[in-house]
């Protein structure tokens, strides 16, 4: 993961499930409760970049019978739930990733390296092959005809989320430069 | 929350990305996120105040737990802060290796280079036609400008910043678009005056194409 | 004859070619592989570009003694060695071009390391060590100096994450084998192997690829 690359830092900003395992009086705000303490058992929304390390982070314990527990305890986001799963199991093609989330598999990685979950990991690769392929069909038919961005090309855009996008516009790109080679060839 | 106005950077910086232009400088923000910081700093010391310097983070977990959260807060920002600088940085040094200066960055209108040289840069804070650059970056613009001319001038016999597409023919046919003045090449002096077309050297007018003030044709 | 052919005839091994050939080879294979792997190679420390240089010099003199003369016989030369030099020079501006992007793209990466920084020629060197420079003030000028002291690095690795960007040694690149060799490749669930033969094609990730190149079986494409 690089540090200054925009997607990572925007991947880092997707909320998971968080829950408090104890009382913090300043923490309120993340509750959007300013003035009232955070509860132990409340349960928020936090952007990774605060959840994942907060999780991590092994408080001390407080006497030797206790073992050392962390802040937080984390839970998988909606977009990595059951019926998100099962979706994808019956038909990768058929969800709109997207709205799931912008960064589904930044996102997927990013929790599949703290959670061993080996069912959502086959899934989601699964799921990424099976739409690369498709995509890879669409961003050549958009190069073909220099037409991307128009009518079915941006109905179809929209459901992808951002390694999606990225993986599209190369293969459009690639199909255009080969297509601007091949006439280049004629040429000479 | 703290690190929500560092997040509208890094989407501002996503979509410098996608832009064909340099949107302007958020000044306003990146200052709030700077406070931010400076804020988040300030409570760090006033929790740990009362402890002199022997915090036991073991005896009080809701204070560790606060730390915590205002360390990782200020080390968001501060990501944010530095990708955001540097997606526009990255395009400004893109832009001097086209052959862009800093005036014709400031100035925006990059199709006015020769003119108003003067007030441009510098103190362009007033508000119509502004420049879309920060005083630091056109600092930054006019540092890395000397840097690339430095480093272009232990290589004098290879134009740098000349054309990466391989060369197919030594003379090209190109129209005029702007005024350019007299350029000097191996066959004498010629002026390039606007609709003009000419019959030149590619090596010699590489720099103008890039620049728009001629254009190639096939 | 198109560069393919060029690189498949040439033995690296072989010297019964005139230096000049043999230096624009060189510049070539060095081009070829510099474009097309993911981080910076070693700048050629045996004096290619010192006699590269002085090669165009050369050239560049001779079109000037030559332009004054307008017999139309020369003047064909005149347009051949000119057109030559210029595709010369481009090849030469492309390899400097390729090395720069990767120096901006990871500076502190090439500058952390004794072994990394040997990498750079001593321009590139002095380039990266000033833009490197550039860079820190105009972050301190902008909002780095209000910061507090201990959040003031740009190099760092708190936080699960390092703030020294290094090249993805894991990107795919192309090879051409100059030897029949065994080739391996790690995968995501399992590793492979193969039998490669001269002149085969493969395609492998640049870790994979590496001892390969630098042990003159392979060559990158």
């Amino acid at each position: 993961m690089s540090y200054y690359d925009i997607d990572a830092i925007l991947t880092d900003a997707e909320k998971v499930p968080c829950k408090f395992e104890l009382e913090v009086a300043e923490l309120g705000y993340l509750d959007h409760n300013p003035a009232q303490p955070l509860k132990a058992g409340t349960s928020v929304g936090l952007p990774l970049w605060l959840g994942e390390l907060l999780a991590l982070a092994s408080r001390a314990p407080s006497s030797s019978e206790e073992d050392s527990k962390s802040f937080i305890s984390l839970n998988l986001p909606s977009s990595l739930s059951n019926e998100v799963m099962s979706a994808l199991k019956a038909d990768p093609r058929a969800v709109p990733l997207r709205d799931q989330s912008h960064n589904f598999y930044g996102l997927g990685t990013r929790m599949l390296d703290l959670f061993d979950e080996r069912e959502i990991c086959a899934i989601l690769r699964k799921t990424f092959v099976t739409r690369a392929a498709d995509i890879a069909l669409h961003a050549r038919k958009a190069g073909a005809t220099e037409d991307m961005g128009i009518g079915g090309g941006e109905e179809f855009l929209r459901g992808l989320e951002e390694w999606e996008r990225k993986l599209f516009k190369k293969a459009h790109d690639g199909t255009k430069g080969t297509k601007e080679w091949m006439e280049g060839i004629k040429k000479y | 929350m703290y690190g929500d106005l560092g997040n509208k950077l890094v989407q501002q910086a996503k979509r410098t990305q996608n832009l064909a232009h340099l949107p302007p400088y958020q000044t306003e923000i990146v200052r709030a996120v700077t406070r931010e910081v400076r804020d988040l700093d300030k409570d760090v010391a006033d929790l740990l105040e009362p402890f002199q310097g022997s915090f036991n983070p073991a005896s009080d977990q809701a204070t560790a737990c606060t730390l915590l959260v205002n360390h990782l807060s200020m080390r968001r920002n501060k990501r944010c802060l530095l990708a955001y600088h540097r997606t526009r940085t990255d395009r400004l040094e893109e832009l001097v290796w086209k052959g862009y200066d800093v005036v014709d960055l400031a100035g925006q209108q990059v199709g006015d280079g020769s003119g108003n040289h003067n007030g441009a840069s510098g103190t362009g804070n007033n508000d119509s036609g502004t420049s879309s650059l920060s005083p630091q970056e056109e600092d930054y613009v006019r540092q890395y400008s000397d840097l690339l001319a430095a480093y272009k001038g232990q290589w004098t016999d290879i134009d740098l910043t000349g054309s990466l597409e391989p060369p197919r023919d030594l003379f090209i046919d190109v129209r005029v678009l702007k005024d350019a003045g007299e350029i000097q090449t191996e066959y004498g002096a010629i002026t390039l005056t606007k609709n003009s077309q000419f019959y030149v050297r590619q090596g010699d007018v590489e720099r103008l194409i890039a620049q728009g003030y001629l254009q190639k044709l096939s | 004859m198109d560069i393919d052919d060029i690189l498949r005839e040439v033995d690296p091994a072989s010297y019964a070619i005139p230096e000049g050939t043999r230096d624009l080879q060189a510049l070539t294979r060095a081009w070829v592989a510099e474009r097309s792997s993911p981080e910076l190679l070693n700048w050629p420390v045996d004096g290619l570009f010192e006699r590269i240089n002085e090669r165009i010099k050369q050239q560049i003199e001779k079109i000037e003694d030559m332009t004054g003369d307008m017999d139309p016989k020369t003047n064909f030369a005149l347009i051949v060695i000119q057109t030559e030099l210029e595709r010369y020079k481009f090849i030469v501006r492309s390899y400097l071009r390729a090395r720069i992007a990767k120096i901006d793209k990871h500076t502190l990466h090439y500058l952390s390391t004794p072994t990394l920084r040997a990498r750079l020629s001593e321009t590139e060197l002095a380039y990266a060590t000033r833009h490197q420079a550039l860079l820190h003030n105009h972050y301190l000028s902008s909002f780095l100096s209000s910061f507090p002291q201990t959040l003031q690095n740009l190099n760092d690795t708190a936080g699960n994450i390092s703030m020294i960007d290094t090249p993805d040694l894991d990107t795919a690149v192309f090879l051409r084998l100059l030897k029949d060799t065994l080739v391996e490749g790690r995968g995501t669930d399992t590793d492979g192997g193969m039998n490669g033969r001269y002149g085969d094609i493969v395609i492998l990730r640049w870790s994979d690829a590496k001892p390969l190149v630098d042990s003159a079986r392979a060559e990158v494409i």
